[in-house]
This record gives C-alpha cells, structure tokens and sequence, in this order.
C-alpha cells in the first residue's frame, strides 16, 4: 500500500543517525586523537507491500555499519615533555585500564604520586614490561621517535605500540579509548615515529562536516515532501473516487 | 534526536575552552603563572548494532557495527609547567627558580602552599615575605642596618651589614617538588597547594639534582604565549559556531517532520 512512505521512513530514519554522528563529529573536532566517523548506508532489497508481479521490488535504505577514518591528524606542539603525538596511522598507545589493554591516540599523559605514567583518566600507560615508573629527582624524561622513554641517559621503558590488521576489530569505548573485540592479536608498530611536546588533533574536516549538514538537512526536506506528496495522492484519490456521483 | 544534545555537549566543552583560554591571556603578566590547557574526550557510545552480532542463523556475524556517540566531555584541565622567562627586575629580593621547584609559603593558618612567583619583600621585622605577607620556609630574616644582600644560586642568603666587611650567612633557602606537579591545587594569589594527586613535597637546596637554581634580581614571567592562546581562541570559537550549526539544522528537520500532516 504505503510503498513511498515506507520507503521515505527508512530513509529519514538514517537521515537522522547520520545527523547523530555528523554532530558527534563536530563535538568532537577540539578532542584529542579523535578519529572521524560516517555511517554507512546500503541498498535493502524488500518485500513490497502489495501482491503484485508486474511491479518490480522495492529498496529500503538499511544503516549497515560505522566506518571511522583512521587518518592521521594535525600534531599540535604543546611545548609539555609528558604529551606524546604519533605520527603514523593505524598505531596506539596500550593503556591498563584493570580490565586488560585498550588503545588510545591521546598522548597527553602525567604521573601519579607514585610516578607512573599514567592517562588524565590515571590509567597506566603501558611499556613492553608493564608499567613505566619514572623518577622525578632523576631529571627531564626524553622520548626517542621508536617509543623509547629515558631519564638522563638512563633507559625507562619503550612505550608499547599497538597495530591491527583490521582496523574495525576496534570498538570505542568513550574517553578516547578502543578496545579490542575480535580475536585479532595486536602486532608490534613499527615505521611510525612519536613525537614528545606534541599532541595529535582530531581529523575532524570543518568543511566536510558542515557539507554534510547542508547534505543531510536537504536529504530530509525532500524525502518529507516525497511523503506529503504520496499522502496527497492517496488523499485526492480517496476524495475523487469516493465520490459518488 | 542525539544530535541536539550532542551538540550541546560540543558547545559547553568549547565554552570552558574559551574559559580557560581567557583566564590564561587575564594572566599573560601574572608573575610565575603556568598556561592552562583544556583537553577533551569522546563521551560514552551507544552500540545501535553491536559489533560481532550474529546477523543470521547460520553464524555470519556484523563486521563493524553501529556505534553513535553521544558527544564530548572535558577530560582535565592540566598545568604546563614549562619554564616562564625570566626577566630582569633589579629588586634584590626578587627570585626567579631555573628549572624545577617551587617556593615554600607559609600561610596564616599555618599550612604550607608553593608559589613560582618569587617577587618578596621583607616584613617590618625583616623577614623575606611574598607580596601578601606571608612568611617564606624555611624562615630568613635579615638584620636592619644591611648594606647589601646576595642570595647565590644554590640559596644560600649573604648579607653584608654597615661596617662590616666580610659577609655573614643568614640563612639556606630550599624548594619543594613533587612526583606530579600537575596534581597541585591552584587556590588563587599565586598559590598553590599539594594534594593526594601531586604526592608529598620533596624539599631540598636549589641546585640539587632535580631541582631547579635561584636568579637573584629576576622573576619569572608566565609562560603564556598570546600567539598561540589567541589561534585557540579562534579554533575554539569555530567549533562554537559549528555545533550551533547542528542544533539549528535538527531544530529544522524536527520542523519539516511536525509539518507533514497537514
């Protein structure tokens, strides 16, 4: 019966997730290591709502997935030895945050009163041996482009460097981290270079995003006037047809 | 809709970056004051479509599934404590700390706070005291009729009084570190206090290992740089205006959704 308007619903449906994650992505373009997210949306072929075999099938618009740009971001120099920047894509930080590893872009780290390095959260960061414990008195902590903490000339730790095959075993758990869920074992990152006093700023596009809003927004207009006009139809036919003489 | 409350979430997050922006440009020439940075994180997601769901009988599961995320949250407003320039004053009481430390306040009640701000002066009675009066730790007190004062780079405070020529001792300056500088309280008037987060104060002599020396005649300027603060000014404004952009485009299609049935 309603094909059009069933068809228009799927689509206003994504129209507004899309506008959810549009927005987040724009919240989020002064976050550090924050990566740009798009939903992605597909053809769904589906039963059409009357008995009839002359007319072809319908699609309905189905959101069948988040795509995140993994892409580098701007590094930003902050001039404060403890914030770390990657620069490569693809690479993470290993934090502990007590219920196992999960990664992290957002290399703005401090100490503990114990002298860990720990995240503004106060999860530890994660070194090839465990925990890194730095000592104030010793002196100014230096980090080499591989990850390799030292104190003074005296070696600390190397920061340990997570890297996924696939990319979308990650899932986001809030306060910038991923946490892996599939059975894919993290590998040694390499050819990447972390630079100290630096942090990485999102990916976030202004002008995609705001292109987007402009997309998003029109999309919705015309499908709701799609709508109005198969509600109008269906209403004129009635008037007429009803008639009765 | 999420977007609207999303969006909200972006513009009181740029509102305390704007906030903290101003604070650190209100104290471009606040003797020993430290920039302050707001950093941000991603709020909580909500899995729409959970990743590794079993989309068929037969065991085929979701890829990536569907996770929107619900904004931006302040994640710290942290201290950089990175070296301040010192600049010349010619005051024979002014100190400026090269490197790590703070100086040792004591307050009224008794307490003890740190301060960067080294501008001093002494009491009627002759004791070294910061702009507000209160005493320094450990406590130096000069004698009236002195002619000159040195305070070395390792703290140590000579006077050379009338009369005498050789100059007599009158006391050691120390400065107090901590673990995590980052962790100290600020509490106004340049003060700042430790807290369970900075860990207890290690006090010892300027000049040791790990702690920072003394500039007689000098303070030390804030560390903040109008260059940078004012294109941060500018970031953050934009990002203002952005997620305004977003309420008003939900609040229309909300409006193109109210008007279908006429």
């Amino acid at each position: 019966m309603e094909n059009a308007a069933y068809i228009g619903l799927s689509r206003q449906m994504t129209l507004r997730r899309e506008l959810d994650v549009v927005a987040n992505n724009i919240a989020n373009a002064n976050t550090t290591g924050f990566k740009v997210e798009q939903l992605m949306v597909s053809e769904e072929v589906g039963q059409r709502a009357r008995n009839d075999f002359v007319r072809p099938g319908v699609s309905f618009v189905l959101d069948n997935g988040l795509g995140r740009d993994f892409g580098q971001g701007a590094l930003q120099q902050t001039g404060r030895p403890l914030d770390f920047g990657i620069e490569g894509e693809g690479a993470f930080f290993t934090v502990n945050d007590g219920n196992g590893p999960a990664y992290t872009r957002d290399g703005a780290f401090t100490t503990d009163p114990e002298g860990r390095l720990v995240t503004q959260a106060g999860l530890a960061v994660q070194s090839d041996g465990g925990d890194i414990i730095l000592n104030p008195a010793i002196g100014a902590v230096s980090v080499a482009e591989d990850g390799t903490i030292s104190q003074n000339g005296a070696l600390v730790g190397r920061l340990s460097l997570a890297r996924f095959e696939t990319l979308s075993a990650l899932s986001k758990d809030g306060d910038g981290l991923y946490r892996n869920r599939s059975n894919a074992e993290p590998i040694e990152a390499t050819g990447i270079k972390i630079r100290q006093g630096s942090l990485e700023a999102s990916n976030v596009n202004a002008l995609m995003e705001i292109t987007s809003l402009i997309e998003i927004q029109r999309a919705y207009e015309s499908v709701s006037r799609m709508i109005e006009n198969a509600n109008d139809l269906s209403r004129r036919s009635v008037e007429r047809l009803g008639r009765v003489n | 809709m999420r977007a609207l409350r999303t969006a909200a979430s972006g513009m009181s997050a740029q509102q305390l970056n704007v906030e903290v922006i101003s604070n650190n440009i209100a104290n471009m020439n606040t003797i020993g004051y430290k920039r302050q940075r707001a950093e941000f994180q991603d709020l909580m997601y909500q899995n729409v479509e959970r990743m590794g769901a079993q989309s068929s009988s037969a065991g085929t599961v979701v890829p990536t599934g569907i996770q929107v995320g619900l904004g931006v949250k302040t994640g710290s407003v942290y201290r950089i404590t990175e070296q301040g320039t010192p600049s010349r004053t010619d005051n024979r009481y002014d100190l400026a700390i090269d490197g790590k430390g703070y100086f040792q306040v004591t307050l009224p009640s008794g307490e003890t706070a740190y301060t960067r701000a080294g501008n001093f002066s002494v009491s009627a009675e002759g004791t070294l005291v910061t702009e507000d009066g209160y005493a320094i730790e450990p406590a130096i007190t000069v004698p009236q009729n002195i002619v000159d004062v040195t305070i070395s780079k390792t703290g140590q405070v000579q006077v050379t009084t009338d009369g005498e020529a050789e100059p007599q001792v009158v006391g050691q300056l120390e400065i107090a570190n901590f673990f995590n500088e980052a962790g100290l309280e600020a509490v106004g008037d340049n003060l700042l206090m430790e807290t369970a987060a900075s860990g207890p104060a290690n006090v010892a002599a300027p000049g040791e290992p790990g702690f920072g020396q003394l500039l007689q005649g000098f303070t030390e300027a804030s560390n903040v740089d109008a260059v940078s603060e004012i294109s941060a000014l500018i970031i953050a404004q934009r990002a203002y205006e952005m997620n305004s952009k977003v309420i008003s485009t939900a609040d229309s299609m909300m409006s193109v959704t109210s008007q279908i049935k006429n």
